[in-house]
């Protein structure tokens, strides 16, 4: 279960956080939401899709982690496989709240298997934020203002009409094939078609540097295919 | 006398506005909208009020919407529009409190394969099942009260199959708005005097108070139950229906809700009462309500209680219009350069919703098959007067199978059971299916309204039997049958697992909008 709570230096002077759980917080997540300035970092791994938020129906980025419902293929064993975590798994157990009067605040979710009893510390003796609390501090400044980014990034694609669904079809090494609904990515004809002042000003903004990224990222799928295939091999052994 | 000319159909003049006039003028001008030459204006007086009590539509609104360019986002947040999965119908049979059944917009399960109701008949009635519950799973929705798709659905998507519930008057402007400023209709505010004929009997001109003389090729008559260039001009005779159809009259309240979250009705209801039946439509902004009645069968006051029954208390602080209701169509639609389309058509009482679908039907029509001269007019307007003569009929059919099936004891009810009150292509067509189920084998037209499933809906809702025996030696898939029963009871469990609240998914679509994808 989640305790979602403010961050207070008074209530929480003595609350440490084992590093070496964080990444676990995400082992059963098929994806992710992805900010647009890690999108470089992403690429090395993830297929960055966009997919839509069940509340409000508004198209967001993720980075696809696997293909059933709470498969992590990057999550094996007890580490993550990968150079790059995305910022939104690091930030655990910390998350962006609000404060009655709709200011951002800083809180933790204090029922998470990283709120130990050893490990970093977030206050010191006399309550100042430790060099660990202010690096997590960036981390939620970052994703605060990366949703921002999110949105506008949305934003210029849904304008350009440049959003398209992903018709995916994977079949895996056991030839089972599966049709992988609900993910959608940048209309390429479409994209080649612009030009003059959106495309200017798609490239001015850094947006048309992003949608390339975005668009390379998807070989991943092929690897993400491969993960699972080893997957399957290594519980059928 | 003159033979009719090779003169090119591009000049087409809408007369009247409201949902009938926008709809068939939007329609001709977006689907002719390459067309350079083609120039659609609509005329419409100031001062004279619509109808406005057309409030449900079918499925094939979805697709108008989209024909005419109109986002479903945009329509729901303009219209106080709902969506709607269907009909009940309470106390049609017994009159009991408990009486009711479901019409509902999906399919049967496995219909394109196989006829389920001879095996429920069988196997499941006789415990109690309904027909509707048995083979489909939107009754379950909207006795729940659940919406027929989420907010990750596409707009005109569905998951459950729906058409909606509107605010005419709304509707009208949006359509208004939209044609004028993005199918480039032009719009004239201005009365309509008198006709100037050609020698050929067609119309050339319409004088206007202040526009002068509005010349046309083609001239679509919305002008509501005045009829003013059919009925008026033309003077086509009005074929009455009141002898299968009694109701005559209508006593029309908007009542608002009582709190700002209560459950909006995700379905028509449709209650029986003595002497005909009461409309709830539930709109985002307020309810709908009405009673239609027949005048030979109770007084006025005696309507105004019932409905004063049926809404309560808060009945006093609203003002309740009495509409009269002339049940009937035209003999003919199409004469000359004229064609009407909506209520200068012909008008029945609302029990499915075919007000607005017969206006859809029309306009497509004569947007698609729009006469390229004149001289191919008359075959058009002979095949649009064929093709709506039996639509209307169908309809009439229909309605009537309602009262049919009842088996409530006032003289209204008896009355509409009385063998000469029936049209015998609906008395054919249940002597029929006394021994078969409705089959699509019934419906061949092109031009069939209701599909055999509608039918079986109200047949087996209503507690008609088939006399399985007649039958028996083609019952011989037992094992598909159970497969589909099962499969439909699995598809109940997952709908009211992943279909959120009616009022809740509107108040997000409301917020967000749907996407287009």
């Amino acid at each position: 279960m989640t305790r979602l709570v403010a961050l207070n230096s008074e209530h929480h002077r003595n609350l440490r956080i084992d590093t070496s759980k964080i990444e676990q917080q995400g082992a059963a997540l098929r994806m992710v939401p992805v900010m647009p300035g890690e999108f470089l970092k992403l690429a090395i791994d993830y297929p960055i899709v966009l997919t839509k938020n069940a509340e409000t129906g508004q198209f967001v980025c993720v980075a696809l982690f696997g293909f059933a419902e709470g498969e992590n293929l990057f999550w094996q064993g007890d580490s993550w496989e990968s150079l790059y975590t995305p910022l939104n798994i690091a930030r655990q157990p910390f998350f962006v709240g609000a404060d009655d009067g709709g200011q951002p605040l800083v809180c933790i979710d204090e029922d998470s298997p990283c709120v130990r009893n050893e490990g970093e510390r977030l206050f010191d003796e006399g309550g100042a934020a430790t060099p660990y609390l202010q690096k997590m501090q960036g981390i939620l400044a970052q994703l605060l203002d990366g949703e921002r980014q999110g949105a506008e990034f949305v934003r210029q694609l849904q304008q350009l009409d440049l959003i398209a669904p992903m018709r995916l079809e994977v079949t895996f090494a056991d030839r089972r094939a599966q049709r992988i609904e609900g993910l959608y990515t940048v209309d390429e004809e479409k994209l080649q078609a612009l030009n003059g002042e959106p495309l200017q000003q798609l490239h001015a903004s850094g947006s048309l540097a992003r949608i390339h990224t975005l668009l390379t990222s998807l070989g991943h799928i092929y690897s993400l295919i491969e993960r699972r295939n080893r997957r399957d091999a290594a519980a059928a052994a | 006398m003159n033979e009719p000319t090779g003169k090119p159909i591009k000049n087409i003049v809408v007369v009247g506005g409201g949902t009938a006039g926008w709809i068939a003028a939007g329609r001709i001008a977006a689907m002719h909208a390459g067309d350079g030459g083609m120039r659609v204006t609509l005329i419409e007086a100031p001062n004279i009020p619509t109808v406005g009590v057309g409030e449900g539509t079918w499925p094939t609104m979805r697709n108008t919407l989209r024909k005419l360019g109109i986002s479903e986002s945009e329509f729901l947040r303009e219209c106080c529009a709902t969506f709607k999965q269907g009909a009940k119908f309470a106390r049609w049979v017994s009159g009991g409190e408990d009486d009711f059944y479901y019409h509902p917009l999906v399919l049967p399960q496995g219909f394109t394969k196989m006829h389920l109701a001879p095996y429920w008949q069988r196997d499941l009635k006789p415990y109690g099942q309904s027909f509707s519950n048995a083979v489909c799973y939107q009754e379950q929705l909207c006795e729940r009260g659940l919406a027929p798709k989420q907010m990750t659905t596409p707009e005109f998507a569905s998951v459950a199959n729906y058409a909606y519930h509107l605010d005419a008057g709304k509707f009208a402007q949006l359509l208004e708005r939209h044609c004028t400023q993005k199918l480039g209709v032009r719009h004239l505010r201005d009365e309509v005097l008198s006709v100037n004929t050609e020698s050929n009997g067609d119309i050339e001109s319409l004088n206007t108070r202040n526009s002068g003389a509005l010349a046309g090729d083609l001239f679509v008559d919305c002008t509501g139950f005045s009829s003013r260039l059919l009925g008026g001009h033309y003077q086509v005779a009005f074929v009455d229906r009141g002898d299968v159809l009694f109701i005559d009259r209508a006593l029309a309240v908007q009542v608002p809700y009582e709190k700002e979250d209560d459950p909006i009705a995700c379905h028509t209801i449709s209650t029986a009462q003595d002497a005909g039946w009461i409309w709830d439509i539930g709109l985002t902004c307020r309810r709908g309500v009405g009673y239609v009645y027949s005048s030979g069968h109770t007084s006025a006051a005696q309507a105004e209680r019932r409905l004063r029954d049926y809404v309560g208390p808060a009945i006093e602080k609203l003002s309740v219009r009495e509409i009269p209701i002339h049940c009937g169509h035209r003999e003919k639609f199409w004469v000359n350069n004229c064609v009407a389309v909506g209520l200068s058509a012909g008008f029945l009482e609302p029990l499915e919703a075919s007000a607005l679908v017969l206006v859809e039907l029309s306009a497509e029509m004569i947007a698609e098959q729009l006469p390229a001269r004149r001289d191919v007019m008359e075959i058009t307007a002979r095949r649009f007067n064929d093709t709506f003569r039996y639509r209307w009929d169908r309809i009439v059919d229909f309605l009537k199978l309602h009262y049919l099936l009842s088996r409530r004891g006032e003289n209204f009810w008896r009355d509409n059971r009385d063998p000469a009150s029936v049209p015998d292509s609906l008395r054919e067509l249940l002597a029929l299916w006394r021994h078969r189920p409705p089959a699509d084998c019934d419906f061949t037209s092109n031009n069939e309204v209701f599909p055999a499933a509608s039918y079986q809906y109200v047949l087996y809702g209503m507690g008609f039997e088939t006399e399985v025996g007649s039958l028996v030696h083609r019952l011989r898939d037992g094992k598909a049958a159970a497969e589909h029963f099962a499969a439909n009871q699995k598809a109940t469990t997952r709908a009211l697992a992943v279909l959120p609240k009616h009022r809740e998914l509107l108040e997000k679509i409301h917020e967000y909008g749907l996407q287009a994808i």
